[in-house]
């Protein structure tokens, strides 16, 4: 917690160096702290196509760049940079549909384990492809980039109450469909 | 659902995230491509201030109790329309103060 804080703060003084004299070294340092979990959110949201998502985010560090002075700081500024950056993402895909997931792993049953931690793994994968498009989005940002449903649903421009709807529903549904393996497990722990 | 399934699953999906990506010149790329920033124009601020400060001189041009005031000011008599013009003066120099801290607080 304290070391968010102070991430944050480092951000804000950069920002205000970038603003104040113009510093692109400044710039430099926030594309530098940040690149890596904008990316990886891109990747996550266009379903691991790594071209398209460094494409959008260099054009989501651009506008970054381009409206810096919009920063007010009421949010972080990765929780900014999410924002620009899902912004992005929904303007290409607005009138596209949805990209999608992995063919073969489309309405696939869950089969019986061998390797029991890779089918997991593997079943798992299946199982987020059953979820809609919302509700892998939430998951996304709430539990694999750890911001706080408030920050959530900044960054998603949804209600709060929405996002947290999304999450418990992503989250049954996942149980759901993992829950064979609860049973296998059952099974091979009774004699 | 209960607490453990929840994060059992979110274990699975932290597992399942690739976490950051490595630069490998990304932001080399991205720093090339930026733009000269552009300076914001302070000609719209200063002109509006200027055309807000003539329309209320304008407008007080006129005004028995402007001039009243001024000129009872001047003599050291603090009469009504002197007090009203010295109220005027500080609220209007609070409100700039009120804003110059709030502007420089969001710095």
């Amino acid at each position: 917690m304290a070391d968010n804080a102070a991430e944050a703060r480092v951000d804000q003084s950069l920002v205000a160096r970038v603003l104040l004299g113009n510093d692109r070294r400044a710039f430099e340092q926030l594309l530098r702290r940040h690149q890596g979990t904008v990316r990886a959110q891109l990747r996550r949201l266009l379903r691991g196509d790594e071209a398209a998502a460094d494409d959008l985010a260099q054009e989501t560090f651009l506008l970054a760049w381009r409206k810096l002075d919009q920063f007010r700081g009421e949010a972080k500024f990765s929780t900014w940079l999410y924002r620009i950056a899902y912004s992005c993402f929904l303007q290409v895909y607005r009138k596209r549909p949805w990209p999608a997931g992995d063919a073969d792993m489309d309405e696939v049953e869950p089969s019986p384990a061998t390797s029991h931690a890779v089918n997991l793994q593997l079943d798992f994968e299946r199982g987020m492809q059953q979820l809609s498009a919302a509700e892998q989005t939430v998951l996304l940002h709430c539990v694999q980039l750890g911001l706080s449903h408030d920050e959530a649903a900044f960054v998603l421009a949804m209600p709060l109450g929405t996002v947290k709807t999304h999450a418990t529903r992503g989250k049954a549904k996942l149980k759901a469909w993992l829950a064979a393996w609860d049973e296998t497990a059952t099974e091979e722990q009774t004699p | 659902m209960s607490h453990q399934h929840d994060d059992a699953i979110e274990a699975l999906l932290r597992k399942q995230f690739d976490g950051p990506v490595s630069d490998e010149g990304f932001s080399e790329r991205v720093m090339r491509l930026l733009p000269p920033r552009r300076q914001r124009m302070a000609w719209p601020l200063w002109a509006g201030v200027g055309m807000g400060m003539g329309a209320c001189w304008l407008s007080l041009l006129f005004s028995p109790l402007l001039h009243a005031g001024w000129r009872n000011w001047m003599r050291g008599e603090l009469s009504a329309s002197a007090f009203a013009l010295l109220l005027a003066i500080a609220g209007m120099s609070l409100l700039a103060s009120w804003w110059s801290m709030a502007e420089a607080d969001d710095r």
